[in-house]
């Protein structure tokens, strides 16, 4: 099983990130793309070192801090989202529209 | 001390000038207390001076050659400038006529312009006018004659302009200014396109030049044009008259002045110009044209007018027509003579109807009569005027157009014709003007008229005199043609030509066959001499509507597209700011999905080249 294998899911999973980041209503389901491209991330950084850098897996320590950055940043959104919500009764990310032109 | 004099004859025209600059304190506006009279007082003092200074040269350059100074003014990179001056008899007797004139013009002033407070502009600008057609007559430089014939231009707007808050002023003095300013734009053309051929604008050394010149017949002949139409200008000739016309709303001394002297500075720079035009047939042609077609118009339009200055004023351009014909027919010294008698025969003219005018209010001839009687001085004036003007033995007329029909008789008969023909008409045109002035019985405007005061008869009766003394004078200093030499036909058909226009103007105005006011048979015509041609209809359907037309349009174009360019640019800006701010839509993943479309454009963009070619092959 080769490498790309791994980069084209670790992509397919990005891109359903990213189509869920942009086209969710839900604030909650937003963190949630984003913690699917974090996913995403880390499954490449373990992609290439497995493949790349057997010896010192220096991916792997990165995953580790991805996942515990990931961690306190899907904490902090989830704050947000909170705070928001108790201001404007709503996490529908359209009302959230009124810093515009 | 007649030397000195002789040296310094150019102070002529600085003694206009200074007293000119001098009577400006007295305006209104500066000198309240005194009044206005001593502006007059100072330019009469002035212009005696420049009179006297003149009239004792004069002998002093009698026979001798002409005397030529040059002040450099300019030098450039090659060109120079310089103020030439031809000190000559003929030039200081110019000046001694116009000095004459508008002495008398001033004095008779004095007694005009009493009821008025504009003394210090109107004296300030007869000033400035002695000074440019004194320096006119001194000047020797065909570019100098130019300025100065521009800078009398401006003078005419501002004194024809004097009352200007009546509106046939406005636009009388608007036409002046503008008629005369087209001729000197042509004349302007004239003068630099001499220049390269002649390289000299010294009027002796262009005659000189054209006595041995040989040019290109085509360019001559446009040169010559145009050097003609400064003067068709100046000279109130046809199609360039109708200014004299509207200028007739200026006070009457400045009309003295103009009838006499001005107008005759655009036929002076003719009859500089001489030699020259003598290089064009077809140049000398069209001024004889010019001249016989305003002659004989001017004179026939003259008989249909009721006013009493623009009876004149179509006469003057009748003899300035008279004098473009002899210098078309290089007649130089017949059109100097014509000059001076005309000069001398209008000024008396003018004086006498000024006097009329000033007592009897109208202008109207036809409310005037019966003032013979009581107005001798000015009925004998006037009398002594229509003789020297027309060929009436032994006044000064007569040996002017004498020597201008002998001149021709030889050459072109039928110009003679002309002359003879506008002698009765012009006889004509002065005797129903005399007839119905002075003669009849009181209407109701002329029923208590006295005599003007001693300021307007003085100078009035000391021109008569010059008038009657003008042939003696001439006779004097040789000037006249020999009897022996003149041919004895044309001075016969000349004296029966005027003889038979004032007799049958006399029979006609001063007999009571025929019912007053005159119905002439065709009605029509009598509307179009009365109404000069309908000039100022031709003017405003010809010229005026095409220069009014394309200004309006140029003025749209300039407002709708050069402006509309500009503001759309600026439009453009601001509908495209009004637009592209919606691109800020508030929506954070908006933002989110703009940066990866950034990205990843940039990131396409950046791998073209490794993939770019395969997947062009594969699409198409």
């Amino acid at each position: 099983m080769p490498i790309q294998y791994f980069l084209l899911l670790a992509a397919a999973l990005f891109c359903i990130g990213i189509y869920g980041l942009i086209t969710s209503r839900n604030a909650v389901r937003v963190l949630m793309s984003i913690e699917l491209l974090l996913n995403a991330v880390n499954l490449n950084l373990m992609a290439f070192s497995n493949f790349l850098d057997s010896t010192e897996i220096k991916g792997q320590v990165f995953t580790v801090f991805v996942i515990t950055v990931a961690a306190a940043e899907a904490a902090v959104g989830l704050a947000i989202v909170l705070a928001i919500y108790r201001n404007r009764d709503t996490v529908d990310m359209e009302q959230f529209n009124l810093l515009k032109w | 001390m007649a030397h000195f004099l002789l040296e310094s004859v150019w102070l002529v025209p600085c003694y206009a000038l200074i007293g000119g600059l001098l009577a400006l304190p007295w305006s209104p506006g500066i000198i309240r207390r005194t009044g206005p009279r001593p502006a007059g007082y100072i330019n009469l003092v002035m212009t005696f001076f420049a009179f006297v200074h003149a009239a004792v040269v004069l002998p002093a350059t009698w026979n001798q050659p002409p005397y030529e100074i040059s002040i450099p003014w300019v030098s450039t990179a090659g060109l120079n400038l310089s103020i030439d001056l031809e000190i000559s008899s003929l030039s200081v007797g110019a000046m001694v006529v116009i000095a004459g004139l508008n002495l008398l013009a001033q004095i008779f002033a004095v007694g005009y312009m009493e009821m008025d407070w504009g003394w210090a502009r109107f004296y300030s600008l007869l000033g400035l006018f002695e000074a440019g057609l004194c320096a006119l007559a001194l000047c020797n430089s065909l570019f100098f004659s130019y300025i100065i014939l521009e800078v009398l231009t401006l003078g005419t707007y501002l004194l024809v302009g004097l009352w200007f808050s009546q509106p046939l002023v406005v636009t009388g003095a608007r036409d002046a200014f503008l008629t005369k300013r087209v001729g000197d734009l042509f004349l302007l053309m004239g003068v630099l396109g001499l220049f390269p051929l002649a390289g000299t604008w010294n009027y002796t050394e262009l005659a000189e030049w054209a006595a041995s010149a040989n040019v290109n017949p085509t360019l001559i002949t446009l040169v010559c044009l145009a050097l003609i139409a400064g003067p068709m200008g100046k000279c109130a000739q046809f199609p360039l008259h109708l200014w004299l016309d509207e200028a007739m709303e200026g006070p009457v001394p400045s009309t003295i002045l103009r009838n006499s002297v001005v107008v005759a500075s655009g036929a002076w720079v003719l009859i500089k110009l001489q030699p020259v035009f003598s290089l064009s047939p077809i140049a000398s042609s069209v001024m004889v044209a010019i001249g016989a077609v305003t002659a004989v118009g001017g004179s026939l339009i003259a008989i249909a007018q009721i006013d009493i200055k623009r009876c004149l004023s179509y006469s003057v351009s009748t003899y300035m027509g008279l004098v473009f014909i002899a210098v078309g027919t290089q007649q130089n010294e017949a059109a100097l003579l014509l000059v001076l008698t005309h000069a001398l025969a209008a000024a008396l003219l003018v004086m006498s109807t000024g006097a009329i005018i000033w007592n009897s209010i109208t202008q109207d001839i036809t409310l005037l009569g019966g003032l013979w009687s009581r107005r001798p001085v000015s009925g004998i004036a006037y009398v002594v005027g229509i003789l020297a003007l027309i060929g009436f033995p032994p006044l000064g007329g007569f040996w002017a157009l004498l020597k201008l029909a002998s001149g021709l008789w030889e050459t072109q008969p039928w110009l003679v014709g002309v002359v003879v023909a506008v002698n009765a008409l012009t006889a004509f045109s002065l005797t129903r003007e005399f007839s119905l002035i002075f003669g009849g019985k009181p209407k109701q405007m002329s029923d208590r008229s006295p005599e003007v005061s001693w300021q307007m008869s003085l100078p009035m009766i000391i021109l008569l005199a010059f008038t009657l003394h003008l042939p003696l004078v001439l006779q004097s200093l040789s000037l006249l043609p020999s009897w022996a030499t003149l041919n004895k036909d044309v001075a016969l058909l000349l004296i029966w030509s005027s003889v038979f226009g004032c007799s049958i103007s006399s029979v006609i105005y001063l007999g009571n066959v025929i019912p007053k006011p005159i119905r002439f048979p065709i009605k029509p015509l009598q509307d179009l001499l009365a109404y000069d041609f309908y000039t100022p209809k031709l003017y405003r359907m010809s010229i005026v509507l095409g220069v009014d037309l394309i200004s309006k349009l140029a003025d749209m174009i300039d407002r709708l597209i050069f402006d509309g360019i500009v503001n759309l640019v600026g439009l453009i800006s601001i509908l495209s700011g009004e637009g592209l701010k919606y691109s800020t839509s508030g929506q954070t993943q908006f933002y989110a999905f703009t940066v990866l479309l950034g990205v990843g454009v940039l990131g396409m963009l950046v791998s073209w080249q490794y993939w770019g070619v395969q997947f062009l092959d594969l699409m198409f």
